[in-house]
Parts: structure tokens; sequence; C-alpha cells
């Protein structure tokens, strides 16, 4: 099947098989291999990516699920004045280890703080319990991500 | 403390350096294994087996396997492969048993590899290898290590007059405890690419791996080929814990399908695969007694380990029980020890060294058995271990290895004043609090580094040891820019590539800033040497005369001053190797948590937890503290939800994140970490490890904060809330 979507502002078309998942697509197809499959089973939440703007697990949708929209991917999230304030903040809190689990962090929590921009802290840790790490055990993931929040409020 | 600077500070070893490494990451420009997609690369997909035990009465392939481009079956490799190698210990008896590559005419696990197909791409492999029959005959599985008869490796050894101290004792304290299977759950599952060149008769595989020594000398050693045969390249890899050191039996397959098909051949293995079929830690149980005089000095110790190491020995299985043998005098002077290990063989996957990798057990078995211990004599815990802590060091243990360094007390008095203790319990709640102390063999053995001056005066060090998350770009740059005088930038650092980084050793046992680190140094000490000559020649004055200054300048007494750039401008070639060999060093530790049960059901919480490790000089507090944090979320894990659980048929219960947990930052409680700083004397950093103390030191300290709340009533990890709404009331789970 052909389909067409955006992905990073740029845009992509191509043949698809219809059983293939939109990680496969975004990882082979469009060759963005920032997007990590880390269970295929929807749990881990490495695979996460931007769907017009919305927080989605790549490995439970198909590639056509997605033609005609618009999907962002960790390789999109820094703009053109450098670092978007996750990636400054998990770099600055050593929020990340082998780093495989962080772009499904980055992409997951900037989706949340830009729909709960007045999250508190509780409410940051639970919407963190959607993304596994195995390295860091979470507690500067969560001061990265309060940090990020403050900024991306403006406070 | 990650904000501070270290004790040992210096100009950049001891500071909060923030990663190198990171940037890349968070751009999404990393390449694990999975991320190398080589142009028209076959991939493969595995059968493997869905019983515990069984005879293997044929294999069938359908002659047209659609898209299939080729399969392999143990008869198609006989002759060609030999099984993994099997690493022994000092002392013990272990059995030849290594992992085949494929199964025979016996599968000893569920999970076990029988065959592998080739295809276009993974989908098509693992459509193919559907269609493919194996004709089982089911047996008996056996599952518990003690009912086994078959022991793959055993070890005894008796110090001191055991039987004396037993027979005088004022007390003998008795416990019994068990610990079950983890699964190691890197989040990059494992995978290898392999591809062979005819011509050249060079196999190079590229691998998910801790390291590329092992890899390399394991694909020597099944292969029958001279290591110079092999090119080992080693991508960005995301995680291993330990299972991604010995090699794998389907690394050995991948590239026996290269050799053969001609074609670059790729396995990235799904989170099943993984979750099954990677070798996995724990799965020991033990009895221990402690004899103790009057005045509650611990005597002597008697224990017997039973290790559950799966249906073969991978080639490090065997190595964990033995560790967990040899420290089972934990951190007290006990002069006298009886210590017996089986380790037996099941229907199960293979076990082996998992983030702790046999020190976590022996803390658990060694602080669980003083707890009992406390509450028999009527002692405070931290009164009973502060009478028996080691107090001098080099210290040789009963049952014979050299402690080098540490500050016990101190870390035991840290640890208590960081949690804030307490106990109480009303109608609603129980709390309590526990102590795990521990000390852990770290380093060994050798390791390497080549330093080279390049043209435009900028160091270039390619390291034995690699990366796998820990931060070595940052603490090695750290390590060789400080000795240098240098900025971090002017320090390259390569890994991984074993035809470029010299043969060492590897990523493991926490050795890699007290081994890796020192090699390096050392080969920066020899560069700096070099550059002194290479400067006296230049300037024509004595060596005696000249001074290394900041930014890598020499300074002759005359005010002349040459650079490191016009060094190596007028000297090329300037570099050194080095090989830095030392004994075990021993880090230790103190941790403590205070937990709470529900008493409706039975639900625990850790309510906070404090980490005290002693891994002497800290090269950078910041990745340390990180290590120590996500070490102490895998003991949590460990307490809180993760068991690989089979099934009375053997299957493995846990196939998937479903049945296998991990925790997750909302289950994280606060922990106060510090660091005591104990300078090893054996190598010239000062430095032991720090990459394991969390998941060594927490599930201890939990374990006896829960039978503190539970008012002495005791179970074994996971703390699942219906085996401590059962304790609750008395009962056995």
């Amino acid at each position: 099947m052909r389909i067409s979507v955006e992905v990073n502002g740029r845009a992509y078309e191509g043949e698809v098989e219809a059983r293939t998942l939109l990680s496969d697509f975004l990882r082979h197809g469009a060759g963005l291999t920032g997007t990590k499959v880390g269970c295929e089973q929807g749990v881990c939440g490495a695979c996460t990516v931007q769907l017009d703007g919305e927080a989605v697990r790549s490995c439970l949708m198909l590639a056509v699920q997605a033609n005609g929209r618009a999907l962002t991917t960790v390789e999109g999230l820094a703009g053109e004045g450098g670092l978007h304030p996750l990636q400054r903040a998990f770099h600055e809190a050593h929020a990340l280890q082998c780093g495989f689990c962080t772009p499904g962090f980055l992409m997951s929590m900037d989706a949340f703080i830009r729909e709960h921009p007045d999250a508190d802290r509780e409410q940051l840790r639970e919407a963190l319990a959607g993304n596994l790490c195995r390295c860091t055990g979470y507690l500067a993931i969560i001061e990265a991500v309060e940090h990020a929040a403050r900024e991306m409020r403006g406070a | 403390m990650a904000s501070g600077a270290g004790l040992s500070a210096g100009r950049l070893v001891g500071r909060p350096v923030r990663r190198r490494e990171d940037e890349r990451i968070l751009r999404g420009m990393t390449r694990y294994l999975d991320d190398i997609d080589p142009p028209g690369a076959a991939h493969v997909a595995f059968v493997r087996s869905p019983f515990a035990h069984a005879r293997i009465r044929g294999v069938e392939v359908p002659e047209d396997l659609e898209h299939a481009l080729g399969v392999f079956t143990a008869a198609d490799l006989e002759g060609r492969v030999s099984d993994l190698p099997v690493q022994g210990f000092e002392g013990g008896r272990v059995s030849a048993e290594g992992h085949p590559v494929l199964a025979g005419r016996e599968v000893r696990y569920a999970g076990q590899p029988v065959a592998a197909v080739l295809a276009g791409s993974r989908a098509a492999a693992e459509d193919a290898a559907e269609l493919i029959e194996v004709d089982y005959e089911p047996l008996e599985p056996v599952l518990d290590a003690r009912g086994s008869d078959v022991t793959l490796s055993h070890w005894h050894k008796r110090s001191g007059d055991v039987a004396t101290a037993f027979g005088t004792a004022a007390h003998v304290v008795r416990a019994s405890h068990s610990l079950p299977r983890l699964a190691p759950v890197p989040m990059e599952t494992r995978g290898a690419i392999a591809s062979y060149d005819a011509a050249e008769d060079m196999l190079t595989v590229w691998v998910s791996a801790q390291d590329s020594h092992r890899q390399l000398a394991g694909l020597a050693a099944v292969f029958n080929r001279p290591e110079e045969s092999i090119h080992v390249i080693v991508p960005d890899v995301g995680g291993a814990f330990g299972s991604k050191g010995a090699p794998a039996p389907e690394t050995m397959l991948v590239a026996a399908a290269a050799i053969t098909s001609g074609r670059t051949v790729k396995w990235a293995e799904d989170r099943e695969e993984n979750l099954i079929a990677s070798y996995q830690g724990r799965g020991m149980e033990a009895e221990v007694e402690l004899a103790l005089d009057a005045e509650a000095n611990m005597l002597a110790v008697r224990a017997r380990i039973w290790a559950d190491l799966g249906g073969y020995l991978m080639p490090t299985t065997a190595i964990p029980p033995h560790t967990t043998a040899m420290l089972m005098c934990g951190v007290y002077d006990i002069q006298a020890a009886d210590v017996e290990l089986l380790g037996r063989r099941t229907n199960k996957v293979p076990t082996g060294p998992y983030r702790g990798a046999g020190r976590p057990e022996a803390a658990y078995f060694v602080e669980c058995t003083v707890d009992v211990a406390a509450r028999e004599l009527g002692v405070d815990p931290l009164e009973l271990r502060r009478r028996n802590l080691i107090g001098e060091f080099p210290y040789r243990t009963a049952l014979g290895w050299t402690y080098d360094s540490g500050d016990y007390a101190r870390c035991l008095e840290l640890a208590a004043e960081l949690v804030e203790p307490e106990h109480s319990s009303d109608d609603q709640r129980v709390v309590g609090t526990g102590f795990g102390m521990y000390v852990e063999r770290a380093g060994g053995l050798f390791e390497t580094a080549d330093a080279e001056l390049q043209a435009d005066g900028r160091l270039l060090v390619r390291s034995g040891s690699s990366p796998h998350g820990q931060g070595h770009d940052t603490t090695f740059a750290q390590l060789a820019a400080e000795r240098l005088g240098v900025d971090l930038e002017d320090v390259e650092l390569r890994f991984g590539d074993s035809k470029e980084v010299p043969r060492g050793v590897g990523t493991f046992a926490s050795r890699s800033v007290a081994m890796g680190g020192s090699a390096l140094v050392q080969a920066v000490d020899g560069v700096k040497r070099s550059c002194l000559a290479a400067a006296a020649r230049l300037l024509d004055v004595d060596e005696a005369e000249l001074e290394w200054g900041d930014g890598g300048r020499v300074s002759a007494s005359d005010g002349r001053i040459v650079t490191l750039r016009e060094l190596a401008a007028v000297e090329r070639g300037i570099q050194a190797s080095a090989r830095f060999e030392s004994d075990l060093v021993f880090s230790s530790g103190a941790y403590a948590a205070v937990v709470e049960i529900e008493r409706a059901t039975g639900g625990l919480r850790v309510l906070r937890l404090a980490a005290v490790d002693d891994a002497g000089t800290i090269v950078n507090p910041l990745l340390a503290e990180g290590q120590v944090i996500g070490g102490s979320a895998q003991g949590l894990g460990q307490c809180l939800v993760e068991e690989a659980a089979y099934d009375e048929e053997g299957n493995p219960t846990f196939a998937s994140f479903v049945g296998y947990s991990l925790i997750t930052a909302a289950e994280m409680p606060p922990v106060a970490a510090a660091f005591v700083e104990s300078p090893s004397p054996l190598n010239p950093l000062g430095a032991k490890g720090i990459g394991e103390g969390g998941a060594i030191g927490t599930p201890a300290a939990v374990a006896n904060a829960v039978a503190a709340a539970l008012g002495g009533v005791r179970v074994d990890p996971p703390f699942s809330d219906d085996k401590l709404w059962l304790a609750l009331r008395g009962q056995a789970s």
C-alpha cells in the first residue's frame, strides 16, 4: 500500500505492506533509527513518537494508520535554536545512561508537559511510569523532567 | 553528593562532569546493533524448544520452504562448530558441559535453539521457521536445584577450627534463604550481524556485547579459527548488566550462517527471546549457621549453597555461585568457615552473571542471618554488626580472599544517619528499618590501553575496556586530560573494535576504572615521558630542567615553551601502550531501608533508601551516583516484582513484560547516597568499583526492613502482597 506522511516537517512517501508497523516504517522505511524498539508489546515505551502532536507507541500502530498525518520523532525534537529543554535537562541531571530508552522518554514527556503544563511532581511521576528504563533508577529522570516542565511553562 | 566534587577532587578527576556521550543519544543519532541495516542482509529466526526437557527424534524441513534462503540444524553444524567453552574457578570441579550452538538429540530448557532459518526479512524468516516440524519426545523436567542429581560444579572449603567453634559457642543461629532467578532485561535486546570474506578468510561480527574480547575468544574456540581471522565490532550497546558478556549460542549460529551462505546475516532478537533465552541471574538457596560467643562475637560460619545452573554451563555460569561462596564471611571478622557449593543442572535456561553476579546473594545470605542472630540474641542489629566488623586492612578472610581496603564502620554509621530509622505499628500499617552491608570483589586480571599523540597535538586513547551505558568516554577522558593537563576536548577515546583496540579483558565486575582506568593513566604517563624526551631534544636542554604545565605545555627553565602540537609536528609517532595487572580489589558499603506494609492488603512500600558505597577514588561523582541509584532500582525490582518463575512443566511464565515486570518511576523511593573513599593500594588511582553496589546492598537491606516490620517473620523476595499478607497473620506462604 502506498502511504504519504510528514515526518519532522518532511514529506515521506512509500510503499508498505499492510502489516508493517509504524516503528518499522520509521526505522527502516524512512531511515530514522532514533526511534527504538524495546518490546513490540506496547509496554516499554521506547518506541514512543508523536502523531499530530500526541504521544503514541509506534510498535502498536500500523504504518498505514499514519497515512496523511504528521509525525515527530526524536530526530525532530531539537529546534533551530538548539536542544529542547527536556534534552538539556536530561544531560544536566545525568538522566540517561545507555540511552536506548531515552528517545521514548523525551517524546512521551514533551507531549505530556505540553498537554499538562501545570503537572506537579506526582503527576509527572505517574506520567513517567509509562516508560521503562533499566539503567538510571528514574530519580534523575524525574529531576530532569521537573526542571524542563518549569522551563517549558516559562517559570 | 552528585552536585559537589568528590573528596579527592582534582581539576577534572572527582568532578561531576556532564557526559560527552549525551548529545548524540538525545538527538537520536546512536547506532545500536539493530540500527545497522546492511543492504541485502539475510535475517535469522530461531526455532526454539517448547519443552523444558525432551529427546529430539527428528527435525523435518519442508522441501520447498517458501522464502527461506537456508535452514540450519545441529546436523548441518556437525564437525564445524564446538559447544561454547566453559570457564572454571580455583579449587572447584566444573563440568565441561558447554552450551551447544543448536540442540542435537536433546533439549534441556524451553527456549533452547533447535534450528534456524535464513530469509530476506525477519518477518519472512519467522514465517518459514513456523513451518519446521520438530519431533519431540517429552521427558520429565528437573526444576529444583536441591532435587537435581546432576552436579555441574562443586566446591568445598573448610578453614579454621569450625567444629570447636560450633561446639563451644554460646549461640548457634540457623537461617534458610532462597533467591529466585531474575532476567537481566537490558532495554536493547541481544543481536549480531556477521559477514564472511572467503578470499581473505576473514569473519566479521558486529555484536551487542560488553566488550569485543570475550566474543572474539568465544568465536575462535567454537569455530576453531585463529583469532587473527576474526574481527569483532561492538557498536552502541543499550545496556547489558552482565547478560552480554559471555558470547551467545545465537551469535555463533549467525556467524556459521554467514560463512555457509556467503551473505551478511543479521539477528536482532525480540523481547520474548531476550526474556526466555538470555542467561539469568541469582537462583540460589542457602542454609547458613552462625556460631557466636556469649558477647555476640562471631566465631564461625557454616553454609551450604545450592545454585540452579540450568541445562548447560554458559562460559561464565559457574562463576557467580563461587563468588557467593567466597564471600560468606561478609564484612565480618570470622576466623573459621566451612562452605560448600553445589551447582546443579536443571531444565531451565542457564544462569550467569547478572549485575552483582553472586555478591547480592552473599550479602543477602550473610546479612539476613546476622539479623536473625540479632533477634535471637536480643542485640541491636547495628550493635551486633559494629562488634564484628573487620577494621584493619589488608584482611585475609577465612575463605581465602584478601580485602585490600575499606572503612566498614564509617559506611555503617553514615547509612544509619542518612536513613533516619523508623519503627512503628498501628492498626493500618507496620513500619520497619533494616540494614544490609556488603563487600564486593571487583577488578582483577588485567586491562590494556594505547595512547597516541596525534599530529594536531590531541591525544587518542584506545582502551581495552568498553562502554554500554556507564560513560567511559567521559570518565576516561577526565583521567587522561587530568594527567596530561589538557582539556577534555583534547582527548579522544576509542573502544570496542577488535582490530583497533589492544587485546584486553573487558567490561564486567565493576572493573572499568580500577583496571581500564589504571592502564589508561599508565599509557598517558608513557606518552608524557616521550614528550618530555622530545622536548628536551627540541630545546636542547636536560629533561630535568623541563616542567610540565597546564594545557600540556612543556617549559624550560629559560622560559622557552613548547606545546604538544609543536612536539607532534617534529616528532612523529609518540605513543605508549600499557597493560595493567592487579589482584582483586574489594569495594564495600552499607545500605539501609525503611519500609511500610499495609495490614489490609500486605502491600509493601519502600519509603526511603540510604546507600553508602566505598569504591575508593571516585572519578566522576555524578556518574558514580547514577550507577548507585540504577543498581538500587534493580535491587528494589528484585524485592518488589521481579521473578523469572517456571510453571510445574518448566514453561517460562515471563515471556513478556506482562509476565516479567520492571519497576517504574512511580515506585522508586528517594535514595540518600554518599561515598566513603578509602583508596585501594592496588592501583595508581586508588579506585575500586561502583557498578554493582546498589544491586548488592539493596535486597539485603529491604529484606531486613521487611522482617523488622513483620516483627521478625522472614520471607524471601519478591515481597509480594500475598506473601506479606500471610506473614502478617503469622502464616507461611
